[in-house]
């Protein structure tokens, strides 16, 4: 090889070098890189989300990928999310050349590889420079679950069309909690399938310090074994779903994270205590309703720690006695958070119940899609509906074992609750007033929500777990 | 037509018949769309009824008889009558 080619091969290295630290050098400047510029603006603030480092966060592998010419940012996003990578920086100064960083614990050779097997690629190689220079950034967790990549609604980096930074901003919380299993939160609904695998690890089981259930207005003269809830159209404890409403709801606040199967839930860790009193359509009624509600304050009674419940049902039928068990539930210090209904319509001159109560401890909850919008389905209400979060093409845990999509503010209502759970897990002490408000401030204000939410804004989970 | 589709509408006819106290075959089909509903009571709760707050795929089924129209929403599972003498019907 002549001396002039290796000359410019080594002018070419130089000016890559180079160009990385330019590139690095901007990100210092602007705190974060174009791609995040979202996402710091909605972040907590970055002093509060490095307090929260995580030592694993610098640990991951980065390497420099040069993209072809005419392979769109769009394309390459598509690229890094099917290789559960993620694009961690763009060198502005080379046309094409991002830093990615791995996520799922693959040596820089073995990512390297991947991405020169790609036609796209002009060229991938490992930047230990890069990694080390990893201060900053925000701090975040990344989970490893199947399908995270298409939880948008907990990590939203333009997927599917979506919105970069349309969401939770479920990682940045997760570095300051995961959840705690010492929380537990009531999912009212269809039951749940507590064999699921990706709960099977969350689900509630009563302490055998806790005696089994007994009420008067139970059919049954015997007391209930509920070593897993309440399953009040049978008066048993056995509160399996069939109609998969239920295990969809629990999965959005609290499929086991981090576990490679499926997806991650708001909580990684939570105990969720299934609690069926819909049948297999969906549906069920008003005095079922009280029963289980009945139940969840019997318990908090009797000392387990259950503090929220998810209620992603409704009507528009009003019921005092609905009405009183809510209130009774929140002098407990339980808050209800409650879906706002999806027909279109506006609450403040429509009431659906129970979202539209009235009381200290509700929270009534619309739905936004992957853009940040309010999606066409959701109810909303400048002063009746409180908060938004996800709410369409919500993929979460399913009847035998599975996985499926759905949309509705059923799917909206678990974040929030999942949220509440968070604080929670920080805060075990915090009153259902405290927590109530601390969720309403928690929230991303959004142009779509202005005059349709009272908070005008998407719940944001870092603004929650981060002390106020 | 699938067969489960042939039942249903089969099943709202035999109901519409029953109610009005004519015959089957005096019921007639209008209309058969598939189209998605607001909660898992197809946007038509009974009395008393709370549903789940999901996105439920399912048919509008519209039957006519007595030159009146009569709308029934159905999945595979559920079948409801719509706004019959004022009221909403779980079939």
């Amino acid at each position: 090889m002549s001396r002039n080619v290796w000359l410019n091969i080594s002018i070419a290295v130089a000016l890559i070098l180079i160009a990385a630290f330019a590139g690095r050098m901007h990100k210092w400047q602007k705190n974060r890189p174009a791609r995040h510029a979202t996402e710091s603006s909605r972040s907590v603030g970055e002093g509060a989300t490095e307090s929260a480092a995580d030592e694993n966060d610098s640990q991951k592998t980065e390497i420099l990928v040069r993209f072809r010419s005419g392979v769109t940012q769009q394309a390459i996003e598509a690229i890094t999310a099917r290789l559960n990578d993620e694009v961690e920086d763009r060198i502005e100064a080379v046309d094409g050349l991002d830093v990615i960083e791995d996520e799922d614990n693959r040596s820089a050779d073995e990512v390297v590889a991947q991405y020169r097997a790609l036609s796209e690629v002009e060229y991938a190689e490992p930047n230990s420079e890069i990694k080390l220079d990893h201060e900053g950034a925000g701090k975040h967790i990344h989970a490893n679950d199947e399908l995270f990549y298409k939880q948008w609604g907990l990590f939203n980096h333009g997927q599917d069309g979506g919105k970069s930074g349309a969401d939770i901003s479920a990682m940045q919380a997760w570095a300051v909690t995961k959840g705690s299993s010492e929380v537990v939160v009531a999912v009212l609904d269809s039951g749940v399938d507590y064999t699921h695998p990706d709960l099977v690890n969350n689900i509630w089981t009563r302490p055998q310090i806790i005696k089994a259930y007994e009420d008067d207005g139970l059919r049954s003269e015997e007391p209930v074994d509920d070593v897993h809830g309440l399953n009040v159209l049978e008066d048993s404890g056995d509160a399996m779903d069939d109609n998969g409403h239920g295990t969809h709801c629990a999965g959005i606040l609290g499929a086991e994270g981090g576990n490679d199967i499926g997806i991650a839930g708001v909580n990684w860790t939570v105990k969720i205590m299934p609690l069926k009193f819909m049948d297999a359509d969906g549906a069920g009624t008003t005095k079922d309703a009280i029963a289980a509600i009945s139940y969840v304050i019997n318990r908090k009674k009797a000392g387990v720690n259950v503090r929220i419940i998810s209620a992603s049902w409704g009507s528009t039928i009003k019921s005092r006695a609905l009405e009183d068990v809510i209130r009774k539930a929140g002098a407990e210090e339980i808050l209800f958070v409650a879906a706002a209904g999806n027909a279109s319509s506006d609450n403040d001159v429509k009431p659906h119940y129970p979202a539209s109560y009235d009381l200290n401890n509700v929270i009534s909850v619309a739905a936004v899609n992957r853009n940040d919008e309010l999606t066409a389905f959701s109810n909303y209400g400048a002063t009746s509906v409180h908060i938004a979060a996800p709410g369409q093409q919500i993929v979460s845990t399913w009847l035998q074992h599975g996985f499926e999509e759905k949309q509705g503010t059923s799917m909206a209502t678990p974040f929030v609750a999942g949220v509440a759970a968070l604080v929670l897990a920080t805060n075990p002490g915090i009153s259902v007033d405290e927590l109530r408000a601390r969720l309403l401030k928690s929230v991303d204000p959004l142009p779509s929500l202005k005059g349709k939410v009272a908070t005008g804004g998407r719940i944001n989970a870092a603004k929650a777990v981060t002390p106020q | 037509m699938s067969a489960t589709e042939q039942d249903i509408i089969t099943k709202a006819r035999r109901d519409l018949a029953q109610r009005l106290g004519v015959r089957e075959q005096d019921v007639a089909e209008v209309s058969v769309e598939e189209t998605d509903f607001p909660d898992a009571a197809l946007g038509a709760s009974v009395e008393d009824e709370m549903s789940a707050q999901v996105i439920t795929p399912g048919r509008r089924i519209r039957l006519k008889a007595d030159s009146e129209i009569y709308e029934y929403r159905a999945t595979a599972r559920q079948l409801r009558l719509v706004n019959f003498k004022g009221q909403n019907y779980r079939v």
